[in-house]
């Protein structure tokens, strides 16, 4: 039995002597742990969704995004946004070298729809061919808009599931014919389901071809915004000046003058999409810190009358030979023990509890390897840091006097 | 052994200054087994903590085994109480959770290298004190009189120059009291110094020399004439109860 493990066994029969005041300071880490765990849980859980999200939207790291309208990415940019992105900004771009694809759209404002007795209101958005790939969105039925609708500006629709469960219900929309607005429109396929993603019904959409939506559904030829794909993800940032440069020229903007069209690329995006999320984690982390300072305290003022309580103990080992670090080493000894098993306490409760949240609430979260790492610094932390005064304190006792 | 010289103690409360200790001169030589007695308040306890290198006196000189103590840092005094003493308390003082065994290992825990035979000794020195057949017992489980032994198997366990003994028959019945004299009896006659306070006069005159203390100043000096043999005592006693 060596040394190491006698002082070991010291601090547990020690612990276990004094169980209930152990449990106590055990209770505020344990709470103060689990609620960073749940925190890092669900910060880790949206960023995964968000990712996932993105990789739906076929949002890679090798394109980019370019909204009509000025501003930046996140702030409110005014409910009339000036649509300013024309076909022929498109076609300049697919032009540039290294850009693969364009893939315009054109969103028409919330229109009535309607198809025999009944009718629904929905968005309308104009799209080309490239569209539904660039999406990673497929027909689920008939066929998606084709070079020949864009020639043709036909009056062809492709239907989300939602609309054809309003207008058609149980029925077979395929070839039938629906009025957007006043204009008849043919139906020629249904695009399968993609759920809804927070509030808003992804399913709940028509598109039609981009050139119908300009020149039948709405009274300019401006398009909302399109998606630019690229040879590689390296050439993002020299294709985004240069597209930057073709657009300011093609909208004769003079020097001085703002953009007025927003690139966003899919790390801007990430970025705003995760710092809602990221914002809340850190504000949650600072408070189960505070909670995690406050059992700190805890922990000290209660190993302080432990202290007072076993200072015969103290007096004790004194008498026998310990040395006033011996006893420092053993009361830091026990706070590090008692804040390591509280931090693992909490840290199981904590998986648990995100564990519960996911499967009652439906939040997602995920596995986060810093709120692990996170959780067991800060209960040693707070161990060693709590510990320092009780176990000066001990050591500090006059042996003569903690022998009365 | 022990040799202190005009050992003086005042405890100093705020401005109040108490003095305990007036000047104690005194040699203890190994083999010796001193009690010092003195009514309470007579300073006794505050001189055996003082040999005990429990606490420093305020002036004087103590050397112990020959090293001058008085210079000695906090951590030297812990390793010559390790090493060279051991003590018994009058409350026992044993540690309340842990076993008989693990309460006689403590010393070994400070002793800076744990023994490779600890666990050998610790069981050899319970059973000197009559105790093998309570080596997993806790305090809690015991008589007061196996407790005290129990503290004495702890004093002993590192093989101390000198035991110190503060009214170690203090909390305990007349026969339990007997039993442990009769214990520091035999370790006296197997040759170990033994100090030990006490103002019980029965207790003094079992041991060899004793040492009068009134009013933190010796007033008397010497030999027991005829020490009582606590062992008949304690079997007189049996006989009388029968």
């Amino acid at each position: 039995m060596s040394l190491a493990w006698r002082l070991l066994k010291t601090a547990v029969i020690s612990l276990w002597a004094f169980r209930s005041y152990a449990a106590l300071m055990m209770i505020g880490l344990i709470i103060g742990i689990a609620s960073l765990t749940v925190i890092h849980q669900i910060g880790q859980g949206a960023q995964q969704a968000v990712s996932a999200r993105m990789t739906s939207m076929g949002f890679g790291a090798d394109a980019f995004y370019i909204s009509s309208g000025g501003g930046r990415l996140g702030v409110r940019r005014g409910m009339k946004r000036a649509v300013t992105l024309t076909p022929a900004d498109a076609d300049a771009i697919s032009r540039l070298d290294g850009v693969t694809h364009v893939v315009p759209h054109k969103n028409v404002a919330r229109t009535q729809v309607s198809a025999g007795g009944n009718n629904t209101n929905t968005r309308v958005r104009g799209a080309t061919p490239g569209w539904a790939a660039a999406r990673n969105w497929a027909v689920l039925m008939g066929r998606f808009v084709t070079r020949t609708d864009i020639g043709q500006s036909a009056r062809v629709a492709v239907l989300g599931t939602t609309v054809v469960r309003e207008l058609f219900g149980e029925a077979d929309p395929m070839g039938k014919r629906i009025r957007i607005g006043r204009t008849p429109f043919i139906v020629i396929g249904v695009l399968e389901s993609k759920g809804s993603s927070g509030w808003r019904d992804r399913d709940d959409l028509i598109l039609v071809p981009l050139s119908t939506a300009t020149k039948r559904l709405s009274r300019d030829d401006k398009i909302s915004g399109m998606r630019v794909t690229m040879t590689d993800a390296s050439r993002v940032g020299e294709i985004k000046a240069e597209v930057t440069n073709v657009l300011r020229e093609n909208h004769s903007l003079g020097p001085g003058v703002p953009d007025d069209f927003l690139i966003i690329t899919p790390d801007e995006l990430m970025k705003l999409l995760t710092r809602q999320s990221r914002s809340l984690v850190a504000m949650l982390t600072f408070v189960s810190a505070v909670s995690l300072f406050v059992s700190g305290v805890v922990i000290m003022n209660i190993m302080l009358v432990a202290v007072s309580e076993r200072a015969y103990e103290i007096g004790v080992r004194r008498a026998v030979g310990a040395r006033r670090r011996d006893i420092l080493y053993q009361i830091l000894m026990e706070s590090l023990m008692v804040a390591a098993a509280g931090g693992v306490c909490g840290l199981f409760l904590g998986l648990l509890l995100s564990y519960l949240a996911t499967w009652l609430l439906a939040i997602p979260t995920a596995f986060s390897p810093t709120g692990f790492l996170w959780a067991l610094g800060f209960s040693a932390g707070v161990g060693l840091l709590f510990g320092v005064a009780p176990a000066k304190k001990a050591a500090g006792l006059n042996p003569v006097e903690a022998l009365r | 052994m022990i040799q202190l010289k005009g050992i003086t103690k005042t405890y100093y409360r705020g401005k109040v200054e108490t003095p305990v200790l007036l000047g104690i001169d005194l040699h203890v030589r190994e083999g010796e087994f001193l009690a010092i007695m003195g009514p309470s308040g007579s300073g006794k306890s505050t001189l055996l903590h003082i040999l005990g290198l429990l606490d420093r006196p305020t002036g004087g000189s103590y050397r112990l085994d020959g090293i001058e103590v008085s210079s000695l840092s906090d951590d030297e005094l812990a390793r010559l109480r390790n090493d060279k003493l051991g003590f018994v308390f009058q409350a026992f003082h044993l540690l309340p959770k842990s076993t008989a065994l693990d309460n006689v290992l403590l010393p070994f825990t400070y002793a800076g290298h744990f023994p490779a035979d600890a666990q050998e000794q610790a069981r050899r020195a319970l059973g000197r004190v009559g105790l093998e057949h309570r080596l997993h017992h806790r305090p809690g489980e015991m008589s007061g009189g196996e407790c005290q032994r129990v503290a004495i198997a702890r004093a002993l366990v590192n093989d101390p120059e000198v035991i110190f003994a503060d009214e170690p028959t203090g909390n305990l019945d007349q026969r339990s009291s007997l039993e442990i004299i009769s214990i520091l009896q035999g370790l006296h006659a197997e040759g170990r110094t033994i100090v030990l306070v006490t103002h019980d006069t029965a207790v003094g005159c079992m041991c060899r020399r004793l040492l009068r203390v009134v009013y933190g100043k010796v007033v008397s000096d010497e030999p027991v004439a005829d020490p009582t043999v606590a062992l008949q005592q304690l079997q007189t006693l049996k006989e009388a109860a029968k």
